[in-house]
């Protein structure tokens, strides 16, 4: 389809009846012809082919034999590798889609195959992100490299993470080690890039890469260097659909033609799920948004007697049975920031289409059941789409299925169809993009809470001193403040100040890093199942906000005064009086917020990014709070020193006086569309107790809270039901909860792999509680 | 005018039905030994309000209410600033809300008039069952004072459903005495009560004492154990099911006795569609080579679960006999819910009033499951039925069942409470579908909650709640959404009449 957004040349899409062709017609026998027999189109199959399901869980079936025994295995596997406190890694070879053996758990209970390497959990050396960061990974574990391997990489191969060093500024360099800027992906895949690996399903291999040859001889415009590389693009992205193949072949299959049954359809669209994990390990590799399409596949078989309940189940099953097994290497700094061991195999489920058919399936059900037939577990990272038009069982179903596991994740979808249509996914956390058509440069995110630091110690660090011992000066142009009370209208100037200075930098650092990630470590696999010419967004983000937006009313509403050292810089503050606080649906401090945000955004939509990608903005900090925390000084709301910031959007810990709902209604004022259109994540914990008097009750108040909040115009939500004693005792007492799920910022995660440090803060955080 | 607002709670989740805005209003006169909100206890002090404010702040909650949810008032005591709480029970009722009035009944009597009429759901604390202990606990001689709010609730224009709260504490009122003591003291109000709450005593009040500088009267005293509590909580409701029963049947007995309903023959034989005809009782005084003809001129139909079979304004064309299955029968009423009048199962039948009269249908048949229905045109009825005595004494019996379950239901609609109503349709399913199995009566549904929630008169949530409730109390199990096991029959019976 010919999209407006997409600016650099033109690609002429051909279209035939492929119902002509015999493989096409073989696999798609009884399924209604569309546009997308005409060309690839995967949404206008689905809307085509599936039918909405507005029935209750009851259909459901449990494990079959060989899915207990397989997971018995798995279980066993992940667990050991736990409390081993070690990883094995293949190293011999890096990273791609066709460079391992075959491997297997059990052959004979496997009905889906598959594994990044040829042994479960043994993790992929990918040294194109950053050869250091891979070295170090190794050291961490006490592993070598094959040297050979090691001496050949460094003299032929250069890495992305040595293009960014090479083309850094030193204000870019500055800014990045005293956490102005933290987790920028410079040093390792970017990821948040989602495949439509259902159209290896639909349409099998060869007819992909036929398509995009023929899309490369239709590219027409003028030689120039947009044009050069996305043609370079697309002859990597033919050679990779290759090495998919291959791969498959390794395992007995061929991709090559299209799925001609269910058990087909989920192992064609694994293989190229697959082959995007053994190609990368971006941060997140999401898996999109795949129950309605499966589904159409599963209710065929169902119709032809080839599979009953117990068999459908059992292919979904098997198939989570293989995502939560996707490992990547990782260092650890990179768990003080993403902590738990995540892979963000994201599955995006429910939602509406647009034409008011709810998107919900057996499948969906189906999918959200491997909680209860495999046990509760981080990944898949389950992300119900929510309307208010959903059908009621399903809300409840899902509500029951959050109390019961604390795995699930909602967005809003009332807020992303106007934008993205009916067919975008989720990537990482909260990141909307529509599959196969959109994708994104990852950007991490920006202090706020440093940054209005630097609005009042006149562009000097509050903590990072020089060789000297003095303080460094990070953003020119910014006046020290002296004032004895701080005035909200001087600090709020200077914070614009620091905003526009930090926007330009925030940029110009992304553009960098995406250029040479596309140089050095192009995701070809991914990028093959996308369309010829994509959208890009490029995703800013903000961490502290409930920080600045509470010392600004603290600044406005009482009195700060600053305690300064020898060089004026401010280290600590007292406030007297009393302020609003983000948390408590008080306008006065919200707007504060809400400008804040608006600002920033207009501030990084003033500069030219890589590729015209359309900048976004989100409130997301993974599990990263904590480091922020640490590398931040006292704040004007009274937060000390080396203090975790709140998670996400979330508000700061115990601002909120009014309960919940309050609280849940300040976060769901913040502009989600054109401001904080990455994404605005939420954490909502509530004990059981509070929730209701007994579990049918609980499921309908969480199910009318989660409806409320989206009615407001929320954007997501994580809920957690579950007591502080228990995490107290699973921190104490690890063995006894080694399964023990809980969600943080955007993802799921097992509270027995967080450090101690993000335990306690999880344990610190609110819990709403019964009055 | 303006109220004193001691805090609010915007996440009430267990102050009444659904989820709730609570305020806590400052000031109460008793001096609770307990009392987890000492710092409500003064008459001044927090927020001031205006009603306007309230409706103000509650328009920001109202997506999260839900079809059971809304505004509580508690404290302090909520009765002690009676004109501001009447003014925002009024203006809240104005705008629709559900309102929910936490109190222990010491109040100023003159807004009484004024604010019990706009009360949804009353939840009404039992300090104590005598004035002696009244007085013990809450520092103030005042149990006749409660007493008195006890009997005029109904003068005063309540016409809610009351929640009885009682805090229990180790050695004051933890045994099953008590509770019998409990469930008479509320005899005035039994027909509204809709649960009986036993509320364990705790001592997370307790830092609040230290920090206000106040003695605390209990110190020492563990908190009451929150299984005991739970048992004393189902026994206490179980006697006042039992006692209310028994008041009902007196009451009942002096009434005229009800005729008694004469059950419809059966007889079952034969093959195929002849047998299925056969053993129907509308067919028993045919003719052998009539039924053979009649076969010619009815079809057996496959409808599926969901299919209509009949809608409003049909006309008199067909009757239609359930064979197989279920098919339900209901209107959508005016403010667009549906009202089901009747299950109907294997062996009924629907229509034939409709064809004796020739009258067009006024209801709506849709299939509850997938159901084998056998479709009689007026021709056929015509010429074989409408002589027959038998068919027309079916007819009679069916058209006199219905009229008692539209009275029933009338009854059930005006003058039961949500438990009642549950505990009704509970043993109305039992009879129709109920399997006696060895953990008890296994009832495997075909309806959703919503049509549950229709069939007996309440809305979804409120047959959700109320499943739990039951669940809670040990008179059922619940096993996925579509299994209910009744394990206690004759609690369930004490509910109704």
């Amino acid at each position: 389809m010919e999209d407006e957004r997409v600016s650099v040349g033109k690609v002429i899409i051909v279209k035939e009846n492929l119902f002509n062709r015999p493989e096409m017609a073989e696999a798609w026998a009884g399924f209604k012809a569309g546009r997308w027999s005409e060309t690839v189109d995967v949404r206008d199959f689905i809307q085509s082919n599936y039918n909405p399901y507005y029935g209750d869980e009851s259909f459901l079936a449990g494990p079959t034999a060989r899915t207990a025994g397989l997971w018995k295995r798995v279980s066993e596997l992940i667990q050991e590798e736990v409390r081993s406190q070690t990883v094995k890694v293949d190293l011999e070879r890096f990273s791609g889609i066709d460079n391992f053996a075959p491997g297997y758990i059990d052959r004979d209970q496997e009905v889906i195959v598959g594994l990044q390497t040829d042994e479960p959990l043994k993790r992929i050396m990918n040294p194109y992100g950053g050869f250091r960061m891979l070295k170090s990974s190794l050291e961490a574990y006490g592993l070598q490299m094959d040297p050979e391997l090691e001496e050949h990489f460094n003299e032929y191969r250069k890495t992305h993470n040595q293009g960014v060093f090479d083309a850094y500024t030193k204000e870019m360099r500055t800014v990045r080690s005293v956490g102005l800027l933290t987790g920028l992906p410079d040093a390792y895949g970017r990821g948040r890039i989602i495949g439509d690996y259902r159209r290896v399903a639909l349409y099998g291999v060869d007819f992909l890469k036929e398509m995009r040859q023929k899309d490369k001889e239709n590219l027409t415009g003028p030689a120039v260097e947009d044009i050069i590389r996305l043609r370079e693009e697309m002859s990597e992205q033919i050679r990779a659909l290759e090495a998919m193949k291959s791969m498959a072949a390794k395992y007995g299959y061929d991709i090559g033609r299209p799925a001609r049954n269910a058990q087909e359809a989920v192992q064609w669209l694994y293989f190229a799920y697959l082959a995007a994990v053994k190609e990368n390990n971006g941060a997140a590799m999401s898996l999109g948004r795949n129950t309605a399409f499966l589904d159409i596949y599963l209710e065929r078989d169902l119709r032809r007697g080839l599979l009953d309940e117990a068999a459908a189940q059992e292919l979904i099953d098997q198939l989570v049975v293989k995502l939560r097994l996707v490992r990547h290497l990782r260092t650890p700094e990179y768990d003080d920031l993403f902590a738990g061991d995540p892979t963000w195999v994201t599955e995006a489920i429910g939602g509406m289409g647009e034409d008011g058919r709810p998107l919900v399936t057996k499948t969906a059900y189906r999918f959200l059941h491997t909680l209860d037939n495999l046990g509760t577990s981080p990944e898949p990272n389950m992300t119900v789409l929510w309307s208010k038009d959903l059908p009621r069982p399903f809300k409840e179903y899902c509500a029951a299925m959050s109390i019961k596991t604390a795995s699930i994740q909602y967005e809003s979808d009332d807020l992303m169809r106007p934008i993205y249509g009916d067919d975008y996914a989720i990537a990482c956390c909260v990141s909307a993009m529509r599959v196969g058509k959109d994708m994104q440069f990852f950007g991490a995110r920006a202090n706020l809470a440093k940054a209005l630091l630097y609005a009042i110690n006149g562009g000097f660090d509050e903590i990072k001193r020089d060789k000297e011992n003095r303080p460094v000066h990070v953003l020119p142009g910014i006046a020290l403040n002296t004032q004895e009370v701080l005035d909200y209208d001087t600090v709020m100037a200077a914070f614009k100040q620091v905003m526009d200075q930090l926007a330009e930098l925030y940029v110009n650092t992304m553009n960098t890093i995406h250029y040479m990630h596309d140089k050095y470590a192009y995701e070809a696999g991914q990028m093959a199942l996308h369309d010829p010419q994509v959208h890009r967004y490029i995703a800013f983000g903000l961490a502290g906000l409930s920080i600045a937006a509470d010392s600004l009313s603290a600044i406005k509403y009482a009195e700060v005064k600053p305690v300064r050292d020898e060089h004026g810089i401010a280290v600590d503050f007292t406030v007297e009086g009393t302020f609003p606080r983000y948390g408590n649906d008080d306008d006065r401090v919200d707007s504060i917020a809400i400008e804040i945000n608006e600002y920033f955004m207009d501030a990084l939509r003033k500069h030219q990014t890589y590729r015209n990608a359309e900048p976004t903005l989100s409130l997301l900090t993974i599990t990263s709070n904590v480091v922020y925390g640490k590398k931040t000084g006292a704040t004007p709301d009274g937060r000390k020193k080396g203090e975790p910031f709140a998670p996400g959007a979330n508000p700061m810990n115990g601002a909120d006086k009014m309960g919940a709902l309050a609280s849940l209604n300040s976060v769901a004022k913040l502009p989600y569309r054109r401001v904080n259109q990455d994404g605005i994540s939420n954490t909502f914990t509530i004990v059981p107790a509070a929730l209701g008097k007994n579990f049918p009750e609980r499921v309908t108040n969480l199910t009318n809270i989660l409806d409320g909040y989206f009615r407001r115009g929320a954007f997501h939500l994580n809920v957690n039901v579950l007591d502080r004693q228990l995490l107290v005792e699973a921190m104490e007492h690890p063995e006894k909860h080694p399964n023990l799920t809980i969600r943080v910022s955007g993802y799921a995660v097992r509270f027995n792999r967080l450090k101690r440090e993000h335990q306690l803060d999880v344990i610190n955080r609110t819990f709403h509680e019964a009055v | 005018m303006r109220g004193f607002v001691h805090s609010i709670e915007t996440m009430g989740l267990v102050d009444g039905p659904g989820t709730r805005t609570v305020f806590f209003l400052q000031g109460c006169p008793l001096r609770c030994a307990y009392c987890h909100n000492p710092d409500t206890q003064k008459r001044m002090g927090g927020e001031e309000l205006t009603p306007e404010q309230v409706l103000h702040i509650v328009e920001r909650y109202r997506p999260y209410y839900g079809e059971e949810g809304g505004v509580t008032f508690s404290g302090g005591e909520p009765l002690l600033q009676g004109e501001f709480l009447a003014a925002s029970l009024q203006i809240l009722k104005r705008e629709g809300y559900n309102t929910c009035v936490d109190t222990s009944g010491y109040g100023d009597p003159r807004y009484y008039p004024a604010i019990l009429p706009h009360v949804d759901t009353l939840l009404l604390d039992v300090k104590a069952f005598d004035s002696a202990a009244f007085a013990q606990l809450t520092t103030v001689n005042g149990f006749d004072t409660y007493l008195a709010f006890l009997n005029s609730l109904e003068e005063n224009g309540f016409q809610g459903q009351i929640w009885v709260r009682h805090v229990m504490v180790p050695g004051l009122t933890d045994s099953e005495e008590f509770m019998r003591q409990l469930v008479e003291l509320i005899r005035p109000i039994w027909a509204r009560v809709d649960r009986i709450e036993i509320l364990p005593y705790h001592t997370a009040g307790v830092k609040k004492y230290e920090r206000l500088g106040i003695p605390y009267r209990l110190e020492g005293v563990e908190p009451m154990d929150k299984g005991r509590a739970k048992e004393l909580e189902i026994y206490a409701n179980k006697v006042f099911a039992e006692s209310l029963r028994a008041q009902r049947q007196a009451q009942a007995e002096q009434k005229q006795e009800q005729p008694r309903r004469e059950a419809a023959a059966s007889e079952l034989e034969k093959s195929a569609l002849l047998s299925v005809l056969r053993g129907l009782p509308l067919f028993a005084d045919l003719a052998e080579e009539d039924v053979e003809d009649i076969l010619k001129l009815v079809t057996l139909a496959d409808i599926k679960e969901g299919e209509y079979v009949f809608k409003t304004g049909d006309p008199p064309e067909f009757m239609y006999l359930i064979y197989q299955g279920q098919m339900k029968i209901f209107i959508n009423t005016l403010d667009g819910e549906e009202q089901i009048f009747y299950i109907y199962r294997d062996g009924d039948f629907v229509g034939g009033l409709n064809l004796l009269v020739e009258t067009p249908y006024r209801y709506i048949g849709q299939a509850l499951t997938d159901c084998k229905v056998v479709v009689i045109s007026k021709a056929a009825f015509d010429k074989y039925f409408y002589d027959s005595p038998v068919v027309l004494r079916s007819v009679l019996v069916k058209s006199f069942e219905r009229i008692r379950w539209a009275e029933e239901l009338i009854q059930r609609l005006a003058t039961s409470n949500a438990s009642m109503k549950t505990a009704g349709l509970l043993l109305k399913l039992a009879k129709r579908i109920g399997v006696e199995t060895a953990e008890g009566i296994r009832l495997e549904l075909s309806m959703s909650r919503e049509e549950l929630g229709n069939f007996s008169g309440l809305r979804r949530e409120t047959i959700t709640r109320k499943l739990g409730e039951f669940k809670e109390l040990g008179y059922i199990d619940l096993l996925g959404s579509k299994v209910i096991v009744i394990k206690d029959l004759e609690a369930l019976e004490s509910y109704v009449l």
